[in-house]
């Protein structure tokens, strides 16, 4: 039962990329800003949670809940520091602010933690649940189920609160919101704090199944295609672009010679753009004069 | 100087479920100037828009200019077939100056091609100037030789507007679309409009359409105008007809 | 403050406006042709990589600051250019044919690489662009045959009619003399009509397409010419590295071009050059750095790309018109002195996110 096992290998890597792609998506759709940092915010996530759980010794689950508070807070930060200044700036500029912002964040990550790899103690490494002839370990049964309760969260909280509402206003017409009486510059800190926060809680998620290090971010590069993939403005989209992506490369590692299921990835999207740009679930508009 | 130059049969167009042209047809003659007026929403815009190729024709409308069929050529050819047109929202070219922006409308008129260009013979270098002796007959027909050097960003409303005709009169167009020309300008600018819309169907000899909401303006300078509401036409006619049709007044003023 | 008295046209068509200009640049050329005598081989050589990126910015300048296309993968323009070159001196072409055929290489997987770009805009082309370059490195590195894989590929001396190039001072002035007939072609380019439609391409696709611009060509076009001058470049780079591997042409290398063409400042050939001096020498500046900090900072691997993300974001925010812009700024300020505003230079933000479509 390969297949089966390449699948829920492929979904549980699927749903690591589809988490950061949300995040990307989140920040996209709030502020109309490409967080091009937000896999090297995972890598942080990760530390964070890393100085929390193995060095400092927190019980893992207060350890989680300590990084994803820590790191919302970083999430306000850079976004007070850094992206407020350049709110109404050409996107050109804010992506390229955000690539600076990976730079930083890479060297102090490799400054403060070091190069070499690490782990963290998670409660859940090792253990193997069996459903006939596949194994599937606990790590990846915690990464799917976690992706879920934070998709639902997510969606319960855009749906049904004022700051979901208030979110899509402030990232059509920044202007016109602030007329509306929507704090605009409160709603992006508190965006950049939610992303932060997901990207977090997927470095924890997936740090029992890859070692830490400062260069773990460039996964990020590869969400970015599953947020396209999956149509830049949508949250679904983010995350069936994730799967889709993390399950082709799975197959495409079995099937195709060595090498080619790290490009997949890029494959898969180049096809995307060429296809239908807009993605699965098309959000992109055309300028009307 | 007659004979029909640009004619339009069952045009439509929908965004999603609103209709935002139904059925239209007209013709525009050879030389007149043609206004096109109709409360907001009434699909003026929209109608310049498919005639320039940036929205496609529903079902089976067809347009034909100067004799020959437009209905399906892609947005970049109607400049080469010698229709210009504005915009309502000034989409001029921001960064650049005065002089580069006119400079841009003579494109089409060009001989050079990519190698010639890099190596910037002799017979290039003359093709700038030709180009900028056009444009600077254009700058003295509509006065801007004080802004020649200045870039866009930094230049006031009405002389954008200015800069966004002379930009299309670079083209040295056969048929002139002009869309809102005097929206945002006061009484003493639209008067002004008025007496180049004059220069440019007398001497330039360009068949001009307007998208207008001045009636002034659209009495003072149409040969016809035609009213348009909620997306279809409601009548054709001289300018006095056209004020005291009683459809006309019931789309603006409502019953 | 100068005045301009113009009395024909051709004096807005050449190259230098003013006597001024000419004056200026021509001492600027005699300097540089000068600097052998007095530079050693180690500044002449850092010099000669300064020229080298100056030309891969002048094709990315061209791409992004005037048509307005960012490309976040033009490390594999550099690499097709110099796999194609060593691959056509390995093989026995002369060596100006050999970089022109790479450049020309370059230019041809441009133009495809273009064919896509009309569909797509902004971002969704910035991550094509990257797709690509990822796509690209794995291609150098499966295609044994004809790149070497891991194993690398030896680049032979450079040598044209029995003169030897790869001395310091000769490949010096070959860079030299190729930055100049790259600049001349670039500056062609801009004051004709195939540079003002990549301007116009940039400003607003819509009333470029009603002017009568052809979208698809120009955005085509404009990425050849830029893979062409960035292939260009990367033959002579693979001189100046003697040894090519796929691990010298990485994204890393894709940002650090990015990060030349923003700092130097966007939209000018000008800008290009600064660029490439702060590229340049910025290395050597980490390096000078080093000494003065304390061993817990300066021995972080990261340091070097950590202190380039760094600059940039100091640029974008407080500079985004780049070393270019302050210079005009300056320059301005002691021409108008003492009437000089700082508010003829604010920025204008856009709002609404319609402003920001193109």
């Amino acid at each position: 039962m390969e297949v089966l096992q390449l699948l829920i290998s492929g979904i549980s890597q699927g749903c690591v990329y589809g988490l950061i792609a949300l995040g990307f998506v989140l920040i996209y759709k709030a502020t109309e800003m490409v967080n091009f940092a937000q896999g090297d915010m995972m890598m942080l996530g990760a530390f964070i949670a890393y100085t929390f759980i193995n060095i400092l010794g927190f019980p893992f689950i207060w350890g989680l809940l300590a990084t994803i508070a820590a790191m919302a807070l970083v999430g306000v930060l850079i976004e007070r520091i850094i992206l407020r200044p350049m709110i109404g700036e050409p996107p050109f500029a804010v992506l390229m602010i955000t690539i600076g912002l990976g730079f930083i964040l890479r060297a102090v990550a490799g400054a403060v933690w070091g190069n070499d790899p690490k782990s963290i103690t998670s409660p859940l490494a090792g253990g193997v649940v069996r459903f006939g002839d596949v194994a599937v370990g606990y790590e990846n049964i915690a990464i799917i189920v976690g992706t879920i309760l934070l998709c639902l969260a997510l969606y319960l909280f855009f749906r049904f609160t004022r700051l979901g509402v208030a979110m899509q206003a402030a990232s059509q017409n920044q202007l016109a919101a602030y007329y509306c009486g929507i704090p605009v510059k409160r709603v992006f800190s508190i965006i950049w704090a939610l992303s932060a926060a997901i990207a977090a809680t997927a470095g924890v998620l997936v740090a029992p199944i890859t070692l830490i290090d400062p260069l773990m971010g460039f996964v990020g590069i590869k969400a970015f295609a599953a947020a396209i993939v999956g149509g830049f403005g949508s949250l679904q989209g983010a995350m069936a672009g994730g799967l889709l992506i993390g399950i082709v490369e799975q197959f495409a590692g079995l099937y195709l010679p060595t090498g080619f299921s790290d490009t997949s990835a890029y494959v898969i999207l180049l096809l995307m753009l060429f296809v239908r740009p807009e993605g699965i679930f098309a959000t992109m508009q055309k300028k009307k004069v | 100087m007659k004979g029909v130059l640009f004619s339009a049969r069952n045009l439509n167009l929908s965004f999603g479920g609103v209709r935002a042209v139904r059925d239209v047809s007209f013709d525009i003659g050879r030389g007149e100037v043609y206004s096109i007026i109709g409360p907001n929403g009434a699909g003026k815009t929209t109608i310049l828009n498919l005639i320039s190729r940036l929205y496609d024709v529903e079902g089976d409308g067809r347009m034909t200019f100067d004799g020959e069929e437009i209905t399906r050529i892609a947005a970049h050819d109607i400049a080469r077939r010698g229709i210009a047109r504005t915009f309502q929202n000034t989409e001029l070219f921001e960064h650049e100056t005065v002089l580069k922006n006119l400079l841009i409308g003579r494109h089409i008129h060009r001989k050079s091609n990519l190698l010639t260009e890099l190596l910037f013979t002799p017979a290039v270098a003359r093709q700038e100037i030709e180009f900028r002796k056009v444009v600077e007959d254009v700058i003295d027909l509509l006065d801007l030789q004080h802004y020649r050097n200045q870039v866009i960003g930094s230049l006031p409303y009405g002389v954008r507007k200015m800069v966004e005709v002379a930009r299309a009169l670079c083209i040295q167009p056969k048929m002139l679309l002009l869309d809102e020309p005097s929206s945002g300008l006061n009484p003493e600018e639209t008067e002004d409009v008025a007496f180049w819309i004059e220069d440019i169907n007398e001497d330039f000899g360009a068949t001009v359409v307007m998208v207008e909401h001045d009636m002034n303006l659209v009495s003072t300078t149409s040969n016809r105008v035609m009213a348009m509401a909620d997306g279809a036409v409601l009548a054709i006619g001289e300018p006095a007809e056209i004020q005291s049709h009683p459809e006309v007044h019931r789309a603006y003023l409502g019953d | 403050m100068r005045f301009l008295f113009k009395t024909n046209y051709r004096q807005d068509v050449r190259l230098f406006k003013h006597n001024g200009q000419r004056f200026w640049y021509s001492l600027l050329l005699a300097g540089v042709l000068l600097a052998p005598l007095l530079m050693d081989e180690f500044y002449l050589g850092e010099l000669a990589l300064v020229y080298i990126y100056a030309i891969a910015g002048i094709g990315l300048m061209l791409l992004v600051g005037y048509t307005g296309l960012v490309s976040l993968g033009h490390a594999a323009f550099l690499a097709i250019g110099a796999y194609s070159h060593t691959w056509f001196l390995a093989h026995g072409w002369p060596f100006p044919l050999a970089l022109l055929k790479a450049s020309l290489i370059t230019a041809l997987v441009g133009a495809i690489v273009g064919l896509p770009a009309m569909r797509m805009t902004g971002i969704y082309l910035a991550i094509a662009t990257l797709a690509f370059a990822v796509i690209v490195e794995q291609v150098i590195v499966h295609w044994e045959s004809v790149t070497g894989g891991f194993r690398g590929m030896l680049v032979p001396q450079a040598q044209f009619l029995g003169l030897d190039l790869s001395g310091s001072t000769a490949f010096y002035f070959l860079c030299l003399f190729i930055l100049l007939i790259c600049l001349l072609l670039a500056l062609n380019i801009l004051r004709s009509p195939t540079g003002r439609a990549m301007t116009a391409v940039r400003d607003s696709e819509i009333s470029a397409q009603s002017m009568g611009i052809h979208l698809a060509r120009t955005k085509s076009i404009a990425f050849a010419i830029s893979a062409g001058f960035t292939g260009l470049a990367g033959g002579l780079l693979a001189h100046k590295m003697g040894y090519l591997a796929p691990d010298a042409f990485t994204i890393l290398i894709s940002i650090q071009l990015l990060l030349m063409v923003v700092v130097g400042g966007l939209g000018s050939l000008h800008g290009v050059i600064y660029g490439a001096i702060f590229i340049g020498l910025l290395p050597q500046g980490i390096a000078l750095m080093r000494d003065y900090l304390p061993p817990a900072v300066s021995q972080i691997p990261g340091l070097e790309p950590g202190i380039f993300g760094f600059i940039m974001i100091l640029f974008l925010i407080y500079e985004p018109l780049g070393i270019y812009g302050r210079w005009l700024k300056i320059r301005q300020y002691f021409e108008l002195f003492p009437l000089y505003r700082k508010s003829t230079h604010k920025r204008q933000k856009s709002y609404l996110r319609t402003e920001r479509m193109r």
